[in-house]
């Protein structure tokens, strides 16, 4: 089956194992987790760990590049029948946060072993501080649950009671959490079953030339697809809002360096690792798959029938520097790596825009806050835990179409929950859920709008969490005279004397009555607004998605009773500065970068790399906290030099003179 | 009994596909079976009914005055849909809801794609517009809808140019009255415009899916409405005394009456009836596990059989929007005889999804086509263009399929036959994911199910899909190309009727069950009544269920008894769910989200007339053709129609008949049974 004509049927048959493992975790799964959000992945393997193939149709997008082989290696003495697992971000850097339970098995053949399934759920809760296991203001592993290093959870067919006991006491819905396990086990298990039909089908030698095939296969389409793109050394960065509680906004910076059919994607520059839950526990694997997601949205979009893969993964290597926010020492907390997932995502989009304008999208809103709500319900006199929606934005423009509306781009695994059920099941109700006006980014192609939604609660001390928020502060980017999107944001009772704006927070307490509105980034525009036709506009405007002071101000068309004034249309286009930057970011992340110049965090780089790696977060807040007034990397210097006039424990000048070179 | 004597009867199942109409007709006095294929007219949907009334009157003396049944699936909605050639509707909502069908559940398609879009909606956001009006989902108002408030809605929808209003306001499915006051108003101030409300059509919780369902209804109803006048029109014209049933999407049948305003139960009508046209003959053949598979030009449905019973499911899917009313479950793919193949930039070969289409189809139909298609694979091996195809109405040349499968096999440096073969054995790949994704859905093990083709593609493909699955059964009916019609004679009236009533099975719900059963009974009864049905009549009842705070509800099938017993019905969702999902909770509480009844109107089931029973009548080749499987070959040919009762002949063989070609791959023993049907038994 090496035979490449034919490669095609042995990808199918992969794949259909794949496609029945997802469904039968998903029809056997127990938890919202897995079923609703469908936070869960399945993989085959082959004999070294590395994925071949994954479904399409269910589940997250996150780890078709994914390799278990370190996982695996950490445990002996396999028998048909084990399945193994691990919870822990830092025994392989298989799992990333402890939620995250990924499990593998064996599939023998004569004895020896010649594929691996393996897949993983997202458990509801894993204990430690806080419900769910999850919170950014969590500063240490420790404190973010239980974990379990690779270990053997089934030996030979038979569940290790011990290890379920040992969570079962530790987690808050055991329930949950061993019925998932136990059906990604039963996936597992389908999937050994098909690739023993696969064996039967293509015999052993084929199916393993098939399976290595598979692989150079996606290799060499990654590869001609990077031959397309212009050799060439690409900069981009892009900023969280908040790096923690002390609330600097988290730098990710990349250079993605191309070279024929070959790319580098050197993180270096990317902040220290921080002292929240923020990090992104890579382990500095060149080609870990949370480093390369961005990378897979590109490659498929750029050529649809790409087989997902790892190797695909091949032709990139990632650098992202010990100590820093993207590979972070143990013990640092991992459990919101989510919420840097998703700038780490726009920072990849940005550096390919810059090599291939023509094909890629302005940046997607990038912000996949996920609500829930913890109340009392009147009627019943129970707690309530719910979640009550993802609060997802749109799509950036692309070359030739309007971004996605309200999800989109790499939010598009996402699903709602009806406002019907939730209102049901949940005592909130719905004020509105819906797009928001002029929230998308201008362009020739408009950004996707964000969504909007707000709820009334009726019982006192109702708490609040929105997880993932993000893009309060730091637009999604506009490209080629498109303009960044609109802001995230999240209100209080807004229109109403009482109403407060929480800024970035993803907390909130609310009292009875109280009305809260949750409203995503937009996606960002493509293309210069004055060229966008004035038909659009006017439609935009008779769709309530763009407002008629927006369609004058940023597409320079004049609505008159719902038509356009084609006159003074032209009138005012012709008066119109097109943007001429590649990029558009908006006044926020202008204004921030007046002061913190690409010197500016050139220097902070310096500084920090040069100090052991427990002193770094602390050295960045402190420099933070002393930039008043400054700008630029002489700013940054003499902010040091109080830091450490301030801090004489800091070790050593050498760090000092180092970085001024 | 001698009914040759006696005044025909006839019974008549037509149903539309893409390229024909399709006619089943049977005369229940003498047995007599007529099938006919009559090229449609798109110009003028309907107008090839009268050419095939025309035909079976000259070719098979049938009188249309004796025709005391006519049963008709059509695609004229569907079309409508996937053409986006309906109604210019508005919708009235609620404030601050109008995006909810932009929304729609947010999860995309190709979600790997930075380009990842929904369709547009079939209402566009300038016609949708809120109303202050709200009810809460225990089915209190705290604010109804105001006149003025409406009075607006309406005229701004006028100002849009609607053609029809759908109202659709949150928590309908717990109380109309809302909706229907909105109606109300709608009819007084603008009688010349057609509503729907999204209670009416299918009261079911969840705004999206309701909202979507009405939208459809009202999107296709002026057409469909008007293609069904014209059609009782044309019936009478020509004497016919029945009056028209239609299929529906639940398999069922109604009265075209009904179906003018009830448009949306019909979309899937075709794919549902050939599905019930296959359980009957499956059920005639003595098969109670079956995966059917239906391949055209363009795409291959398929579905399960599971113990004689047709699955149904209520999120089905028209074009890019969802159907959430129940109907017979059948999955997709876009695999067709028409599906092209080609060679991409690494050396490999795909199939489809585009496709040769009816025009200018495969290559070897020499309608200008140069693209190599499925087709054109097959007949490059051999196994078609050996006898005429489509009533004589198409031919196969085997020149122009081996020039277009060479414009592949050349850059692949490939023979043209090797390439032939891989271009088959990565079409059957194809529906192979698909078919392994319905079972493990549906969580069926189909190594006990046999595989029936059918359709002008199935009985080409289906042998080699089988072998791939593992199943170990074929049966191959004897007219494959009129399945559907048949399905249409052999169904049953069918209406469905929902109470969403969301309530915890607890000592409080029997006396909320016993009302809601009571009005559905009501409603079945008088639906029935409406379609002109005096025969027996059946209820079914069953119960949306789940544990609370799963997400997915599934249905349980009930007895009315039940009703009173609320530890009855629990057990009877244990069951169910253990039985679906591999794990119950026998503690866990139970929700009941809807409780279901569908009102069954059975029709005499014609009765087929047996062949001559089984005598060992031989099985005797036509004559020896090549074919290339593994290798060429010599492969014996049988005519379809001269194979008896009891004949037996083992493959590789190759079946030919007017309508399809059966390839009968190694290791199969064929057996002809006394309908006709050929089973193929693979031998392990």
């Amino acid at each position: 089956m090496s035979d490449k004509m034919t490669l095609q049927v042995l990808a199918n048959h992969a794949r259909a194992a794949a496609e029945n493992m997802a469904h039968t975790l998903h029809r056997t799964a127990h938890s919202a987790f897995v079923k609703e959000t469908q936070d869960f992945t399945v993989m085959l393997m082959d004999r070294a760990g590395d994925t071949f193939a994954v479904p399409m149709d269910l589940g997250a997008t996150w780890y078709p590049g994914l390799t278990y082989g370190r996982a695996i290696d950490m445990v002996d003495d396999y028998r048909p029948g084990d399945v193994a697992f691990t919870n822990d971000p830092y025994s392989c850097h298989v799992a990333t946060h402890a939620p995250d339970t990924h499990l593998w098995k064996p599939v023998f053949h004569d004895g020896e072993i010649v594929a691996w399934t393996g897949g993983h759920i997202h458990n509801t809760d894993m204990g430690g501080a806080v419900p769910a296991s999850l919170s950014r203001s969590l500063t240490e592993i420790h404190q973010e649950g239980i974990r379990f290093p690779p270990m053997k959870l089934v030996s030979e067919g038979v569940y290790d009671t011990q290890i379920l006991r040992i969570m079962e006491t530790n987690v808050r819905k055991p329930g949950l959490n061993i019925g998932d396990i136990k059906a990604l086990v039963g996936a597992l298990n389908t999937g050994e079953r098909k690739v023993h039909g696969m064996l039967e089908r293509f015999g052993k030698q084929n199916f393993l030339s098939g399976v290595a095939a598979l692989k150079d296969q996606a290799e060499a389409q990654a590869r001609e697809i990077l031959r397309a793109i212009p050799d060439g050394e690409y900069r981009f960065a892009d900023y969280a809002d908040e790096d923690s509680d002390f609330a600097n906004p988290c730098r990710l910076h990349l250079t993605l360096r191309i070279r024929d059919d070959a790319a580098e994607l050197d993180f270096t520059g990317s902040d220290p690792q921080l002292g929240s839950s923020l990090n992104v526990p890579s382990g500095g694997d060149p080609r870990h798959t949370m480093l390369l997601v961005g990378v897979y949205y590109v490659l498929y979009t750029l050529n649809p029938r790409l087989l997902l893969n790892t190797g695909l993964t091949r032709p990139f290597t990632c650098i992202a520097p010990e100590g820093t926010v993207l590979n972070p020492l143990a013990p640092a907390a991992v459990g919101m790596r989510s919420l840097t997932c998703a700038r780490l995502r726009s920072v990849i989009f940005g550096a390919f825009s810059q090599a291939i304008p023509d094909r890629m999208p302005a940046a997607p809103a990038g912000n996949n806050c996920i609500v829930n709500v913890m109340t009392h319900d009147e009627r019943s006199g129970q707690k309530v835990i719910a979640a009550v929606n993802p609060v997802v934005g749109g799509g950036g423009g692309m070359p030739h179409r309007d971004g996605t509306n309200g999800s989109g781009a790499d939010a598009a695994y996402l699903s709602n929950t009806p406002v019907e059920i939730t209102e049901t099941e949940v005592p909130v109700e719905f004020v509105r859920y819906g797009l928001a006006q002029d929230s998308g980014g201008a362009g020739r192609w408009r950004g996707g709008l964000a969504t909007e939604m707000a709820f009334r609660v009726f019982a006192p001390d109702t708490r609040i969490t929105a997880r993932n928020r993000d893009r309060s502060r730091f637009r999604p980017w506009g490209v080629l005279g498109g303009r960044a999107a609109g802001l995230a944001e999240m209100v209080v009772n807004p229109g109403t004397p009482g109403e407060r704006r929480m800024g970035s927070a993803d907390t909130a307490v609310l009292q009875p009555g109280d009305v809260l509105s949750v409203r995503s980034a937009g996606g960002g525009g493509r293309g210069d607004p004055m060229l966008r036709e004035t038909w659009r506009v006017a439609q935009d405007v008779a769709r309530g998605h763009v407002s008629p002071h927006s369609a004058r101000r940023d597409y320079g068309v004049v609505m008159c009773d719902g038509t356009v004034d084609e006159t003074a249309t032209k009138a005012l286009r012709a008066k119109a500065q097109p943007h001429s930057d590649h990029f558009h970011f908006g006044p926020e992340r202008d204004s921030y970068e007046a002061q913190w110049t690409l010197d500016a965090y050139d220097r902070l780089t310096g500084i920090l790399m040069a100090l052991p790696v427990h002193w770094r977060f602390f050295v960045k807040t402190e420099i933070f906290s002393r930039m008043d007034n400054r700008t630029g990397a002489t700013g940054v210097d003499a902010a040091f030099d109080e830091t450490c006039t301030r801090f004489p424990e800091i070790p050593g000048p050498a760090a000092r003179a180092e970085a001024a070179q | 009994m001698d009914g040759s004597m006696r005044a025909a009867d006839w019974k008549i199942g037509v149903d539309i596909g893409g390229t024909f109409m399709d006619f089943c007709a049977l005369d229940t006095r003498s047995g007599q079976i007529a099938s006919l294929k009559v090229l449609t007219t798109p110009d003028d949907p309907g107008a090839e009914l009268l050419t095939g009334l025309d035909l079976l009157a000259a070719r098979d003396g049938l009188d249309p005055a004796s025709v005391t049944r006519f049963v008709h699936g059509t695609t004229v909605g569907i079309n409508t849909i996937l053409q986006r050639k309906g109604a210019r509707l508005a919708l009235i909502t609620n404030a601050g809801f109008e995006d909810v069908i932009e929304l729609a559940r947010l999860r995309m398609p190709k979600m790997y794609s930075l380009f990842c879009h929904r369709a547009d909606p079939l209402i566009p956001r300038d016609r949708i517009f809120g109303i202050n009006a709200r009810m809460r989902a225990d089915g209190s108002t705290p604010v109804a809808p105001a006149l003025d408030d409406v009075r607006a809605a309406i005229d701004r929808a006028r100002t849009a140019g609607a053609e029809g209003i759908i109202v659709s306001l949150l928590h309908s499915w717990r109380d109309g009255t809302q909706e229907a006051a909105v109606r109300a108003m709608i009819e007084t101030e603008a009688p010349d415009l057609f509503t729907f409300t999204s209670s009416e059509v299918w009261p079911v919780i969840r705004e999206y899916e309701r909202s979507s369902t009405a939208i459809l209804n009202g999107y296709v109803h002026p057409r469909v409405a008007g293609y069904l006048a014209a059609l009782e029109d044309r019936l009478a014209a020509r004497n016919v005394p029945a009056h028209a049933l239609l299929t529906k999407s639940n398999g069922g049948l109604m009265s075209a009456g009904e179906g003018r305003r009830d448009c949306v139960s019909m979309l899937l009508s075709g794919t549902a009836s050939g599905v019930m046209g296959a359980a009957w003959l499956a059920r005639q053949a003595g098969e109670k596990r079956v995966l059917t598979l239906d391949i055209g030009g363009t795409s291959a449905d398929f579905a399960l059989i599971v113990d004689g019973a047709v699955q149904f499911g209520t999120d089905e899917r028209i074009g890019d929007f969802p159907l959430h009313i129940p109907s017979v479950s059948v999955s997709s793919i876009a695999i067709g005889g028409g599906s092209i193949a080609s060679v991409d930039s690494m050396g490999v070969l795909r199939v489809g999804p585009e496709s040769a289409g009816s025009t200018p189809g495969p290559a070897c139909y020499g309608r200008g086509g140069l693209d190599p298609t499925v087709t054109d694979a097959m007949a490059v091996c051999g196994w078609l263009g050996q006898a005429e195809m489509a009533y004589g109405q198409l031919s196969i040349d085997p020149a122009l399929a081996r020039a277009s499968v060479s414009r592949l096999a050349t850059p692949l440096g490939r023979g043209i036959e090797e390439t032939a073969q891989a271009i088959i054995d990565i079409a059957v790949s194809e529906l192979f994911v698909e078919v392994e994704k319905l079972s493990s859905r549906s969580g069926v093990d189909l190594r006990d199910f046999a595989l029936m083709p059918f359709g002008g593609g199935g009985p080409m493909l289906g042998a080699f899909l089988a072998r791939e699955l593992g199943m170990s059964r074929v049966l191959a009916p004897r007219r494959p190309g009129v399945v559907s019609a048949l399905g249409g004679l052999v169904a049953d009236l069918r209406g469905d009727f929902l109470r969403t009533i969301f309530t915890e099975l607890d000592a409080g719900a029997p006396t909320r069950l016993a009302a809601a059963f009571k009005a559905l009974s009501r409603e079945g009864a008088a639906w029935l009544a409406a379609q002109g049905h005096d025969g027996p009549a059946q209820i079914r009842l069953s119960a949306d269920m789940r544990y609370a705070g799963q997400s997915y509800e599934i249905d349980t099938a009930l007895e009315p008894a039940w009703l009173a017993e609320p530890a009855r019905i629990a057990a009877a969702f244990h069951d169910t769910h253990r039985r679906i999902y591999d794990f119950d909770d026998p503690d866990g509480r139970i929700e009941i989200i809807n409780l279901r009844l569908s009102a069954i109107g059975v029709t005499p089931k014609p009765d087929l007339a047996e062949a001559a029973p089984e005598a060992g009548a031989p099985a005797t080749p036509a004559r020896q053709v090549r074919v290339h499987l593994d290798g060429a070959r010599d492969l014996p040919l049988y005519e379809r129609a001269g194979l008896l009762a009891g004949a037996r002949f083992d493959g590789p063989a190759v079946v030919c008949q007017e309508d399809t070609t059966l390839a009968i791959p190694d290791g199969a023993r064929a057996h002809v049974d006394t309908h006709l049907n050929i089973h193929l038994d693979f031998a392990e």
